[in-house]
């Protein structure tokens, strides 16, 4: 747990050390306030769409921008999601993402990254200790996560406060999860939208 | 865009955290029944003591039943559900996980021996056309090549989709033919070419069977568990139906890492779910009662129960498989019978001809996926074995 906090902190303050010091670019501020509503799934992606959207969960984030504008960022996101089936979880991840133009206001989007998936237990768990057997539902496992996803967003600049909706289709590559799986690719479907605040 | 995401923000958040997930368990209470389990069996104290082992080595539960010279024993260590901590008993009914392959595959050679079903014709000639077009080489692959498991056709529950959605959706019962779709266009190997055991194999015999009986089940009941008198075996079992508060709860270790979640109603959907290759839930006594029967010749003829015992060798040469019998060493010594595993159970029923003994072992643990309470467990497995074999 720890050596991902590190290596997160890490990827949150080195990645584009410049940021920090600039002044605003022209066409993009920095750290805006990233607010999504999320459908998390345990599937493969396009396989049983339905199910696709049983679990939801929400995200709160940030972002700022490599080159100065809103075509190549860095996100850095935590997302907590509910899911029945296989156990709620909270995914950090940070994740560089290129916005080509596509047409006025519209843009795509892809993204790539590393995350942290801290997975909890869906139904009551038990471990034994020293021959009894005592709750565990509050024990979670961390695992590393590769995540990558396309979207689509609608960004207009504006100077006083403004907010650029988005929605895209996240893949998660989950690490370990268990001795049998070691490799689980779980999906979440985002909507949401970056709330660029007025400089004052 | 005016609109108000920070309030719309704190709603949802409420919204999520005031419902709770309800526990997966189900309900099981101690049994009334009691029953003497002969105490002065010479293996008694030896078998309990290692039961007692496991159960320390964090396996929920184990039962055992053992038929002999000595007469029967039977014995239960542990707890059937760890919520409440209810003590597991031998009245308890147990999950059997693949053994219900061995009465899948005692209900097709009764048919065979009324004359109802040609082994060695193709599937195709018993399938209805939609499913037979959904089984690669189903004009190639004969009913005596899905009993011994040469028929090559893909396996079903290891594809990723399957497991996935099987995970996602734990309370989703799935009709036996859908199976079907998860087999692909493609054979696995030429069929008949070589051994590869497969779950489809006893799917597609079950579908079979419906099609020359009406339903493979019915036909079950009527010509194995009624004349054995198997009153607790339960086949095609209804889902969430607790049997009388008497079927185990059942656990898995999700993450490998020592700690157990209730599995029950997963476990409890996918045996529902399961026709001909799963499905059964019985006592252990019971479990003993069908093996018995078989081996001793009350439901197939001696030269059937021969049939069933022409073995199939894997790659290396080692026998693995007959016509619904699994072949195994135990501590050394031939045994014959079935093995069962699932996301919350691990069985075993054998026969040790040599030594003339009937076997039949529980626990509520999932085997299917690795947890490192395994490692020590088998060391104490094996040791039981030693004790059987003796």
């Amino acid at each position: 747990m720890k050596q991902f906090f590190l290596v997160f902190l890490f990827l949150a303050f080195s990645v584009s050390p410049s940021v920090f010091a600039q002044t605003d670019p022209s066409d993009f501020r920095n750290f805006p306030l990233v607010i999504s509503l999320h459908f998390h799934s345990l599937s493969l992606p396009f396989k049983n769409l339905k199910s696709n959207f049983k679990n939801v969960g929400i995200g709160i984030g940030t972002e700022i921008t490599h080159n100065g504008s809103n075509n190549w960022v860095q996100q850095f996101n935590v997302v907590w999601y509910r899911n029945k089936g296989i156990g709620n979880g909270i995914f950090f991840s940070s994740q560089v993402a290129w916005r080509p133009h596509l047409v006025g206001s519209g843009n795509g989007e892809i993204k790539a990254g590393l995350g942290y998936l801290l997975a909890f237990h869906p139904t009551t768990s038990f471990v034994q200790q020293e021959g009894k057997w005592i709750k565990a539902d509050r024990k979670i496992k961390g695992m590393w996560a590769i995540p990558v996803g396309i979207g689509f967003g609608y960004y207009y600049y504006h100077p006083e406060t403004f907010v650029s909706p988005f929605i895209s289709y996240q893949m998660m590559l989950v690490k370990g999860y268990n001795a049998s799986v070691p490799l689980v690719p779980q999906t979440l479907i985002q909507v949401g939208s970056r709330i660029h605040f007025q400089k004052k | 865009m005016k609109i108000n995401y920070i309030n719309l923000f704190f709603v949802l958040t409420l919204l999520f955290f005031v419902e709770k997930i309800k526990a997966q368990g189900l309900e099981v209470m101690p049994c009334t029944e009691t029953k003497t389990i002969n105490t002065n069996h010479p293996k008694a104290n030896e078998l309990k003591a290692l039961m007692q082992e496991l159960v320390k080595q964090s396996i929920p539960g184990v039962v055992m039943s053992i038929e002999d010279k000595n007469g029967v024993w039977e014995n239960a260590e542990g707890y059937a559900k760890l919520e409440d901590l209810t003590p597991l008993q031998p009245c308890h009914l147990q999950y059997l996980g693949s053994i219900p392959k061995l009465y899948m595959a005692t209900v097709i050679m009764k048919l065979w021996e009324e004359g109802k079903i040609d082994l060695n014709a193709p599937i195709s000639q018993y399938l209805p056309m939609k499913m037979s077009k959904q089984v690669p080489n189903s004009e190639k692959i004969t009913v005596k090549m899905l009993l011994n498991h040469t028929s090559g056709i893909n396996e079903y529950n290891d594809v990723s989709a399957y497991i996935c959605q099987l995970l996602q959706e734990p309370k989703r019962i799935f009709q036996p033919e859908e199976y079907l779709q998860y087999i692909g266009k493609k054979p696995d190997f030429e069929a008949g070419s070589r051994y590869s055991y497969r779950n489809i194999n006893y799917v597609l015999l079950s579908l079979i069977a419906d099609q020359l009986t009406g339903n493979h089940a019915d036909y079950m009941r009527k010509t194995i568990f009624k004349p054995l008198g198997m009153s607790n075996t339960f086949y095609r079992i209804e889902q969430g139906n607790t049997y009388d508060k008497r079927l185990v709860n059942t656990y898995w270790d999700r993450y490998s890492n020592n700690i157990l979640e209730n599995s029950s109603v997963l476990l409890n959907t996918n045996t529902a779910s399961m026709a001909g290759d799963d499905g059964v839930v019985c006592t252990p006594a019971d479990a003993i009662l069908f093996l018995k029967g078989l081996i001793q010749g009350k439901i197939v003829s001696e030269k059937t129960l021969a049939m069933m015992q022409e073995w199939v060798s894997d790659r290396k040469g080692n026998k693995r498989y007959g016509l619904g019998f699994a072949y195994m060493e135990m501590a050394g010594m031939k045994a014959i019978g079935h093995s069962g595993g699932g996301l919350g159970t691990g069985c075993q029923l054998y026969y040790l001809p040599e030594k003339k003994v009937f076997i039949f072992t529980a626990i509520n643990l999932g085997t299917v996926t690795e947890t490192p309470i395994f490692k020590e467990a088998e060391k104490t497995i094996e040791k039981i074995y030693q004790v059987l074999v003796k």
